[in-house]
């Protein structure tokens, strides 16, 4: 099933490539070969080396041995500058775009036309307006827009424009879809087959298997910093490409916990906001119930409504059937809802700090009352959450961002397992989390169902929510259209729903 | 222990400083020399620990040495309206709590732009430190204000010394340390500051409430000031509207030299203390040596970035 021979219209070609940090090997004489023409899809859980991969191929990281080769010929790539000169661009997951800066001005970053009257404005807009027509992005207006304006989508559109005035021949896209809608996906997909007919390399790391399996020519997977070889799509399936990747057998993604009637823990009644209306469901103990929208569809503004960070207008929120006010995050914690954010680390955790300042970081009054601090009830509130948690941490003092998404996710939801909540909101609990710590996560979530809690779960992944949710809410332009039952809709159907309502409002 | 391992190499660095000017100034070891040294840095470090409370959250306080200057002349100004002749206890009082409660206002308002607005702790506190400037200079047409001699209590605040030897000031500034060091690194309120100034959002999410803990934070750092306020005062023996130029720098430069990152979230209170004699030694030794005020200025700048970039650097 290993397919490595060298083929001499290779765009790029990692030779034994071996990169080390310290004791530990990250990159273990990997190969991997680009054609011209072809999306190539690096696979791998997290910390199997494709960032380590990108990194030495960008230039940030220098290979301690091995040859990268372009054409054949070996490359010299020592920064990021060097690797730009080679033709290879990286779309990182975070962009680096100038917010305030517009279209045009952020295409030409760094290299802006200048003649002898200054900036030629004229040469740039009229250059971006080509490069952005090329790209399809008929939608925009102007490239004088300050890309702040723009979706997450239309941004990385940008990113790729840049990239492409730049002549860049090898196209890295690094999780491209994690904050983009169905929709958007498939527009990003159409681009990059085209830029693929045109002749460019494109390297495309993401979680998504499902996307994965439609776009790529070939996979690439790697597995403990050594690349387990390359195949052709067409030759595998998911099932197979997961145990490849795992290089075990997981039996299913997900496991729906066993559902108990329970009472109702959550009923909200006509809530409203500027980005919310009239939204009603109710959410019982002992049930999941999922939240499936496309991005930009109001869902991490119910949540923030419900946890008390963004005001409500009109409505009602009852907990155990009791009306309840909720103005501040203090509320709603005292009144046992948990919110874990979609964002990690701009929401979630003190990145820089470790792992048991973060996990004790809620339950201060518990390991500090009157003057002195305990240490022992703070090891005590760590010790559980770790454990219970399964995290997997050397020691607890350690900074949290060496853990992984997957540990650093499940510290996030396990240090409100102190004292259990009634009810845990989850915003996208799983982007970039990799499939065996997801599995981890969601068994244990699982458990905390079975036992009695009420979980609201939003996520862009439609088949985790089909997969993990007793009940679906189908949420669009911040109102719920329709409650169904998990067993009963498929996710072509709950898709249809939610885009089909899209294009009808359109026409 | 991890606190003392980060203040260790600064720790280092200030004894190595006090070895050098040692071998280059004669006597400079000296007890006397050494009371002396703490002596003057009192005002500053006090200023400092302020300082350290308000960077620590991702804020900045530039109203510091206006501030001063102003709880300086408001005491004083209502001391000398409230007696004739004789130190009146109860006016002292008045006076003195006069004093901290302006700056506890000031330090409220602060606070209170800076977490229920969109203002930048920056401007808002610049804006504030002309506010406060031009407050002082109302008082006595901007001329300096006697402290009358039988104001003995006030006098010796920043004059006196406990049993003929330890500066009153320093025993003040050694108690304030104590008393931040416990809230900052014993309380919930300090492990509440570190989280906010780490990831306000995530602050946020956990349930700490921000508005209340910010004014507070700023609050501490104003009453703080009106604490130096008194000592420079006494130190003066006179409200001076003038005074206190540029101190808000100085307890900048201490927090930095003393570990605080800039971005907040990190920093300690025991840095800052350390932070804040390193640059009186250097102020001191520099000036024993008789090296020409102008040159003072470039070495203090210098060191200033070397101790940042090395802090820099180790992480």
């Amino acid at each position: 099933m290993v397919q490595s021979a060298a083929n001499e219209a290779e765009l790029l070609t990692f030779d034994s490539v071996t990169k080390r940090f310290g004791g530990v090997t990250a990159l273990d004489s990997v190969n991997f070969g680009l054609r011209q023409g072809e999306i190539h899809a690096l696979v791998g859980e997290n910390g199997a080396g494709k960032s380590t991969l990108i990194k030495v191929l960008g230039g940030i990281h220098l290979p301690d041995s091995g040859t990268i080769r372009i054409f054949g010929q070996p490359a010299n790539i020592r920064s990021v500058a060097d690797a730009n000169r080679y033709g290879i661009r990286i779309i990182h997951q975070e962009l680096s775009l100038v917010p305030h800066l517009s279209i045009a001005e952020n295409i030409y970053l760094g290299r802006e036309p200048q003649g002898l009257a200054g900036l030629c404005r004229r040469k740039m807009t009229a250059d971006a307006e080509t490069l952005i027509t090329d790209l399809g992005l008929h939608e925009i207006r102007s490239v004088g827009t300050a890309v702040s304006q723009l979706s997450i989508a239309h941004q990385q559109l940008v990113e790729i424009a840049r990239a492409l005035s730049c002549q860049a021949r090898i196209l890295v896209l690094d999780e491209p879809t994690s904050s983009l809608s169905e929709a958007e996906t498939e527009a990003l997909f159409v681009t990059l087959r085209r830029l693929r007919s045109q002749g460019a390399g494109i390297i495309y790391i993401s979680h998504r298997l499902e996307e994965v399996m439609r776009l790529a020519d070939r996979i690439t997977v790697l597995r403990d910093g050594r690349s387990m070889g390359t195949q052709f799509t067409q030759q595998l399936n998911q099932r197979e490409l997961i145990r490849w990747m795992v290089g075990r057998d997981i039996k299913d993604h997900f496991h729906r916990p066993a559902f108990k009637t329970g009472k109702p823990a959550l009923t909200v009644d006509n809530l409203s906001s500027p980005t919310i209306h009239n939204v009603s469901f109710e959410l019982h103990y002992g049930e999941v119930l999922g939240l499936a929208g496309l991005v930009g569809s109001g869902r991490t503004e119910l949540a923030r409504a419900l946890f008390g960070i963004d005001p409500v207008h009109k409505g009602e929120i009852r907990i155990d059937g009791q009306t309840v006010s909720i103005n501040s995050p203090g509320d709603a914690l005292d009144k046992g809802i948990v919110l874990v954010p979609e964002d990690r680390k701009q929401e979630g955790l003190v990145m820089f700090q470790s792992v048991g300042f973060n996990l004790a970081l809620p339950w201060v009054n518990e390991w500090i009352s009157g003057w002195f601090p305990s240490r022992r009830k703070r090891r005590e509130i760590i010790d559980r959450a770790i454990n219970g948690f399964s995290i997997k941490v050397a020691h607890p003092e350690q900074s949290i961002d060496t853990l992984s998404g997957g540990n650093q996710q499940k510290a996030l939801v396990g240090r409100w397992m102190e004292r259990r909540p009634k009810i845990l909101i989850l915003d996208e609990p799983t982007r970039g989390v990799d499939v065996g710590a997801r599995e981890e996560l969601f068994a244990i979530i699982g458990s905390l169902v079975e036992s009695g809690m009420a979980v609201l779960l939003i996520s862009s992944d439609l088949s985790e929510v089909l997969h993990t949710s007793h009940r679906i809410a189908l949420y669009r332009d911040g109102r719920i259209l329709d409650t169904v039952n998990a067993a009963d809709i498929t996710e072509e159907q709950i898709m249809e729903q939610l885009v089909g309502a899209k294009v009808s409002e359109k026409g | 222990m991890r606190k003392v391992k980060q203040i260790l190499p600064l720790a280092l660095a200030m004894v190595v400083l006090l070895l050098l000017f040692n071998l280059w100034v004669p006597d400079f070891l000296k007890p006397e020399n050494m009371l002396d040294l703490v002596q003057q840095i009192s005002v500053n470090a006090i200023l400092a620990f302020g300082m350290t409370l308000v960077i620590l959250i991702g804020g900045i306080d530039l109203s510091v040495g206006a501030l001063l200057a102003l709880v300086g002349t408001t005491t004083v100004y209502i001391l000398a309206k409230g007696q004739s002749d004789g130190q009146s206890l109860r006016w002292l009082m008045i006076a003195v709590l006069a004093g901290l409660g302006v700056a506890a206002g000031f330090g409220a308002f602060n606070g209170l732009c800076a977490s229920k607005t969109k203002m930048p702790p920056f401007i808002i506190t610049l804006a504030m430190m002309l506010v406060a400037r031009g407050a002082a200079l109302r008082f006595n047409e901007g001329r300096p204000m006697r402290i009358p001699d039988h104001e003995t209590i006030l006098l010796a605040l920043g004059n006196g010394r406990l049993f003929g030897m330890v500066p009153i000031p320093v025993i003040v500034m050694l108690t304030l340390f104590a008393l931040v060091a416990i809230v900052l690194h014993r309380t919930r309120f300090g492990q509440h500051l570190y989280a906010i100034g780490g990831n306000r959002e995530a602050a946020r999410f956990t349930g700490i409430p921000l508005v209340r803990n910010e004014i507070l934070v700023y609050m501490a750092c104003s009453v703080l000031t009106g604490m130096a306020g008194l000592i420079h005062t006494s130190q003066l023996y006179s409200a001076e509207p003038a005074s206190g130029v540029m101190f808000e720098l100085n307890a900048i430069a201490a927090a930095v030299v003393g570990g605080t990152s800039f971005t907040g979230g990190r920093g300690t209170i025991y840095g800052t203390l350390i932070g804040a004699i390193i640059i009186g030694i250097l102020d001191k030794g520099l000036n024993q040596a008789g090296v020409h005020f102008s040159l003072q200025y470039i070495v203090k700048g210098l060191v200033i970035l070397i101790a940042v970039y090395m802090d820099v650097r180790r992480r």
